[in-house]
């Protein structure tokens, strides 16, 4: 663990997810903060600098989600954020069954580096976290 | 429309007019093509698709008016502009309650055919315009089940996702009662939100998009890793399940994932509508052109009067010794939906008292894309 408590960034137009999710991020004793409209995610980006980052697919439209995960990944204003891990959540998964373009599946797109179902359970939640801060540092 | 310049068809058996309209046409840069007669213009509007044809009411073989009707076959959208004697305004008007788009009477100085071939022009932009609207909106529709799913599952989602954090204890401590009471809530929504992913499954399984994303894969390995899958949640009905040795793959073409949801439906029902101390057994059968898998189990069985019904949508066997029903009563008639999307058959039988089986037929994979 470094010296400061890795910081999460909520991108999710849902105040109650936030709500809801933020009590176990910081239960873990991770820095957490939020941003609800996709217009101001990169300005959030920019000033919070977060160590990983928490996506819903569908926000205004239905591929917000990936649209911000890909100019995350890849656009070159965002270089100093392409190594922030992603973990893409969504209501909707099942809707095209795993046909959401996940990393493998669109070569054309950058997926998120992990997915979960919402509702998502504390537990899993806080694992797949630590595992995925574990891998970049 | 193209980015070419637009191409304008003039059907016409007086080759003094085909001329000179080509030399009107022309000077304006438009693309010109020429037919001397309806039949070879027919033909020739079929294989060059042009934006504006300029038709002669009176020709000789097939009437101007015949050629009119010809067009809006080829293309509702191309706008027909027809050339009539002076005299003959009654034809005129003919023609445009035949969908023509205007007249020009004879003879008729170039302007006057600028303008009208112009307005007509613009007429077909806007046409293909509404035609793209029209799609679009198509689309949106395709979409909506997606939205309309997002609307209806985000607000049970977000209650459901409070649930969970309450339960977890992060934000205070429960009494037993408080979260005997969360927890069933948190049960009731699970089945609400399975009910609408069951209700969406089924809106949007049809064959055409599935055949898309058919590959072929063995079947039987599939099966082996559901039947895995499901011995834990075997175990807690007191239930053992098995699938019996073949001994070859069994290679279907199909979507591998869609098949293995009607497999675990089958299982699931065959496991908890089973006996304790029952089994669940899985037979992998097999003939030249399609294998069968059989799912069998020694539960209570289905009452023959309620056998026809059991794959129609949210039919549920009432029975009077089963504990209540867990299932949104989709399952089944999604199962069929998914195997006859496959070119597939699902049947069942069953004995009250001593069980029931569940028999899928698929094609085997003959080495070409269905149709």
């Amino acid at each position: 663990m470094p010296l400061k408590a890795p910081k999460i960034l909520i991108i999710d137009d849902d105040p109650d997810f936030i709500e809801a999710v933020t009590p176990i991020l910081k239960s873990a004793l991770y820095d957490v903060a939020s941003v609800l409209s996709p217009a101001e995610v990169k300005e959030k980006i920019f000033g919070e600098k977060p160590d990983l980052i928490i996506l819903d697919i569908m926000m205004d439209s239905l591929f917000d989600g990936f649209s911000i995960c890909h100019a995350v990944k890849t656009a070159p204003e965002y270089q100093a954020f392409h190594n922030v891990p992603i973990l893409m959540i969504s209501a909707v998964k099942e809707i095209t069954g795993t046909g959401f373009p996940i990393k493998k599946d669109d070569p054309g797109m950058a997926g998120p580096d992990e997915y979960m179902d919402k509702p998502v359970k504390p537990a899993e939640l806080l694992a797949k976290i630590e595992g995925m801060l574990k891998l970049v540092s | 429309m193209t980015h070419e310049s637009p191409l304008i068809l003039v059907i016409d058996d007086e080759e003094a007019m085909r001329d000179s309209c080509t030399q009107i046409l022309l000077k304006d840069h438009f693309r010109v093509e020429t037919a001397a007669e309806g039949t070879s213009g027919l033909r020739r509007a079929a294989e060059l698709k042009p934006d504006l044809v300029i038709v002669d009411l009176k020709m000789p073989g097939i009437s101007g008016f015949e050629v009119l009707e010809g067009l809006r076959k080829i293309d509702p959208q191309m706008v027909a502009v027809v050339i009539t004697g002076y005299a003959n305004v009654e034809s005129a008007v003919e023609a445009m309650k035949k969908g023509a788009y205007d007249f020009l009477p004879k003879p008729f100085a170039p302007e006057e055919l600028r303008i009208i071939i112009r307005r007509g022009l613009e007429r077909r932009r806007l046409a293909l315009e509404a035609e793209s609207l029209r799609r679009e909106k198509i689309l949106l529709e395709e979409n909506i089940i997606t939205m309309v799913t997002h609307q209806l599952r985000s607000p049970l989602v977000a209650i459901q996702q409070y649930f969970e954090v309450i339960l977890s204890g992060t934000v205070g401590a429960l009494e037993e009662k408080q979260k005997e009471m969360i927890s069933r809530a948190r049960e009731r929504l699970d089945r609400l939100l399975g009910l609408i992913n069951d209700w969406l499954d089924l809106a949007r399984i049809n064959r055409g998009q599935l055949v898309k994303k058919f590959k072929p894969f063995d079947l039987k390995k599939s099966l082996e890793k559901l039947v895995e899958f499901m011995k834990p949640h075997a175990r807690d009905f007191g239930v053992t399940v098995e699938i019996l040795p073949f001994p070859a793959p069994v290679e279907v073409l199909g979507d591998e994932e869609t098949l293995e949801q009607v497999f675990a439906n089958l299982l699931s029902n065959a496991i908890q509508y089973n006996r304790p101390g029952g089994d669940v057994k899985v037979e992998i059968g097999d003939s030249p052109e399609a294998v069968a898998i059989a799912v069998r189990d020694t539960g209570v069985g289905i009452a023959k009067e309620h056998l026809p019904f059991v794959f129609d949508q949210f039919y549920r066997v009432s029975r009077s010794e089963s504990k209540k029903a867990k299932g949104t009563g989709l399952g089944l008639s999604i199962a069929k939906k998914i195997v006859e999307a496959h070119g597939g058959t699902i049947e069942v039988e069953s004995e009250p008292g001593k069980g029931s089986v569940f028999t899928v037929l698929v094609p085997k994979n003959s080495g070409q894309k269905p149709e």
